[in-house]
């Protein structure tokens, strides 16, 4: 009977820890006074989601088909190796958040305590989105991650713009998850099922009315709107740079991170195993053009704001938006790759994840004394103030870019192959136009940071030192580094979870 | 006495889910956006809740209004506070005030 | 083309109506007052006295506090009416599911208290 309990595991460790961290916060308060809570909780949570990650991988190990539990809870969570997979890349980018932000709160005098429980559960809700088989444990998940991050964006309560990020995300994502539910509501009406199992086998079945098979893709349309704002593709990204740039950096390296990981893992889910039947998967009856035309729109406009941003941090939003066109290109090769792509995405994500986080954890190692480092004339000269931060934040804009050896390159190149591959050359060329410019405004941190003076007179802030955001960024480059060197392994461990399409 | 027919509240709900759509594409109100937000989850729960009478087999759609319904609650009061938040900093609930992120 | 004609219609009839709603409420919202104003008239009535201070006055942010934590609190209740309904049929494991769920809502009460949230006076 309890035997799901096991399956479960790494959604009750993650929860489970995050209520006991909630509840210790609220009681510790009171009593101590004086040092900031960060210290504690920092390493509280990075325990809590580590632990999340380390049980996940048991159970990878184990085989999720050996496990009695996971049909117990089916459809509504379905655990098999991609769920593992993605509560492994998840748990990672929120405990690095958790270390990221045990540098960046106390240092920037917002060390209160809210910030980790509202972390965890926001990871919790991805786990559960990543996992989800049903529209109802999907929406669910959406909504825990999503309203833990609205909050996390306005946690700044003395910054404009940090509650005007957060408005403007609060109000397009619950406009996005509203047409994401009527288009739900719609599968409901079409085809009287909300598992996606149930739907995929009533649109492969062709026994739908004509105006049933109508509403379902009617309803098609309105749930890939919903989750290209999730994923912030072009044209739904007008929240993106807002949000990421007034949300505290560990917030912004959180979004940046899991909610692009998790929004993916349900997009991937939900094409194939809903609308994984032969019309809506091919070209001129069903979804891929739709995709296609995203990841041409989101790679190209992102790509060319990125390069005229003057905030390092905007111009990291736009390239998670980059990134996310990146992976749309993958998600089209589906149709004719299914497993090739799957693994290449799977593997980008999970070096897109260090790479990122590691990018942000340099740049708050950038800024201190309250004063984040913002535009790129506070990063002048910052290679010889603080040789550290400048080589770490080197080498995670070099993977970015897709230098070979570290991850991004190989991350890039299997999502080239697999476009290739599916029979989508033009995609794969664009692909790679777009890198070039991407590496423009990537080295061009580079330029400032090694061969620019601060202009004389100009403000130079000390740049801060934390064993946190230090262990961190630590963390990253071993795993952009293990990547780069080792990648055919993990590579191979992504197909292995890639979703079985049938 | 013959129930009202299921297309009568699918069209319901399609007008209350546009006059929601619009009023978040038309008015500049934060609190009105809001409620435009809630009016389009409050179609949605209609139009579920019209469906499961074609789906009989199984309450699928009025289970899922219940936690549609619970769901906005949580929304709402996190909206509210975010809104709050940038009511008590910028003074203003109009949304065409909250600009100074323009690039 | 037919299959997508029911559904083209449904949304056609939605958008009209909707679009006719919304022509209403501006072309309402636009038509000039009738006759010059009268301040007797727009003034709030008070019984009788004549009225006193700001109209518009600020409430205690705790009243907002409050209200959020009602409203989650409260509409928590939709998750439990169907589980009355079905209590007898669910046995001991619908009430160990309903136990962890109200076990859930406990802890989150007990952190809005420590938090300070219910305190009315401070």
């Amino acid at each position: 009977m309890s035997s799901f309990l096991v399956a479960l595991a790494p959604l009750l460790v993650v929860g489970l820890g995050g209520l006991l961290l909630m509840l210790g916060e609220a009681f510790a308060h009171r009593e101590r006074g004086g040092s900031g809570p960060s210290a504690d909780l920092a390493i509280g949570s990075f325990v809590t989601l580590a632990a999340g990650a380390v049980v996940a991988f048991s159970l990878w190990l184990v085989g999720p088909e050996n496990l009695g539990g996971a049909a117990g809870v089916a459809p509504f969570l379905i655990i098999d190796r991609f769920t593992l997979f993605f509560d492994i890349v998840l748990c990672v980018g929120g405990a690095l958040a958790a270390l990221l932000a045990g540098g960046y709160l106390p240092e920037h005098k917002l060390d209160r305590g809210e910030f980790y429980p509202l972390l965890i559960f926001s990871t919790l809700g991805a786990m559960v989105l990543a996992s989800a088989g049903d529209l109802l444990s999907l929406f669910i998940g959406l909504e825990t991650m999503s309203l833990g991050v609205y909050a996390l964006v306005g946690f700044r309560r003395g910054s404009a713009r940090s509650a005007e990020g957060a408005v403007k995300y609060f109000l397009l994502g619950s406009f996005a998850a509203a047409l994401l539910l009527y288009g739900g509501a719609m599968l409901y009406g079409a085809t009287g099922h909300t598992d996606l199992a149930g739907i995929g086998a009533a649109l492969r079945g062709g026994t739908l009315t004509g105006a049933d098979y109508g509403l379902a893709i009617v309803a098609m349309v309105l749930v890939l709107a919903g989750l290209a704002f999730k994923v912030s593709a072009v044209p739904f990204h007008m929240w993106t740079p807002d949000a990421y740039e007034g949300a505290p950096t560990p917030a912004t390296s959180f979004m940046a991170v899991a909610v692009k990981s998790a929004a993916f893992a349900t997009l991937l889910r939900v094409l194939v195993s809903a609308f994984g039947d032969p019309a809506s998967m091919s070209w001129g009856t069903g979804w891929p053009p739709v995709v296609a035309l995203l990841a041409v729109m989101t790679m190209t406009v992102a790509n060319l704001v990125a390069g005229r941003q003057e905030s390092v941090k905007r111009m990291l939003a736009y390239s998670s938006i980059a990134h996310a066109g990146y992976l749309l290109v993958a998600v089209v090769a589906l149709m004719t790759q299914p497993g090739i792509a799957q693994g290449s995405i799977l593997f980008y994500l999970l070096a897109y994840t260090v790479s990122t986080a590691g990018a942000f954890g340099a740049l708050i190692l950038c800024g201190s004394r309250g004063k984040e480092a913002v535009s790129y004339e506070d990063l002048a000269g910052i290679g010889h103030r603080h040789p550290v931060a400048a080589a770490a934040f080197a080498l995670f804009l070099l993977s970015l870019t897709g230098v070979p050896p570290t991850a991004g390159f190989f991350a890039k190149l299997y999502v080239v192959r697999a476009a290739i591959g599916g029979g989508f050359l033009p995609l794969a060329i664009l692909l790679l136009l777009n890198s070039v410019v991407a590496a423009y405004y990537y080295l061009r941190v580079l330029v400032y940071m090694y061969m620019r003076e601060p202009a004389p007179g100009a403000p130079v802030a000390a740049p801060m030192r934390s064993g946190y955001v230090t262990a961190a960024l630590l963390i990253c480059a071993a795993g952009v580094m293990l990547l780069g060197l080792w990648p055919t392994r993990s590579l191979e461990l992504a197909i292995d979870a890639a979703l079985a399409a049938r | 006495m013959s129930a009202v027919p299921v297309p009568y509240f699918l069209v319901l709900a399609a007008v209350l889910f546009l006059i929601g759509a619009g009023g978040f594409l038309l008015r500049r109100n934060l609190l009105v956006l809001l409620m435009s937000i809630e009016l389009m989850l409050n179609a949605v729960n209609l139009t579920l809740v019209a469906f499961n009478r074609l789906h009989p087999q199984s309450h699928g759609g009025q289970i899922f209004a219940f936690f549609v319904v619970a769901v906005a609650a949580a929304e709402a009061a996190v909206g509210l506070a975010i809104v709050l938040s940038f009511f008590r900093l910028r003074n203003t609930v109009r949304a065409d005030e909250a600009n100074t992120l323009k690039n | 083309m037919e299959r997508y004609l029911p559904i083209l219609l449904l949304f056609f009839v939605a958008a009209v109506v909707a679009g006719v709603i919304y022509a209403v409420a501006i072309f309402v919202g636009r038509i000039p007052k009738g006759g010059p104003v009268n301040l007797d008239k727009e003034r709030p009535f008070e019984c009788g006295n004549p009225s006193d201070g700001a109209s518009t006055l600020r409430p205690t942010v705790k009243f907002y506090l409050t209200a959020l934590v009602f409203v989650v609190f409260d509409i928590e209740a939709v998750m439990i009416y169907p589980w009355a309904v079905k209590f007898s049929a669910l046995g001991w494991n619908g009430v160990a599911t309903m136990g962890s769920f109200i076990a859930l809502l406990v802890v989150a009460l007990v952190y809005v208290w420590r938090k300070g949230a219910l305190e009315w006076e401070k």
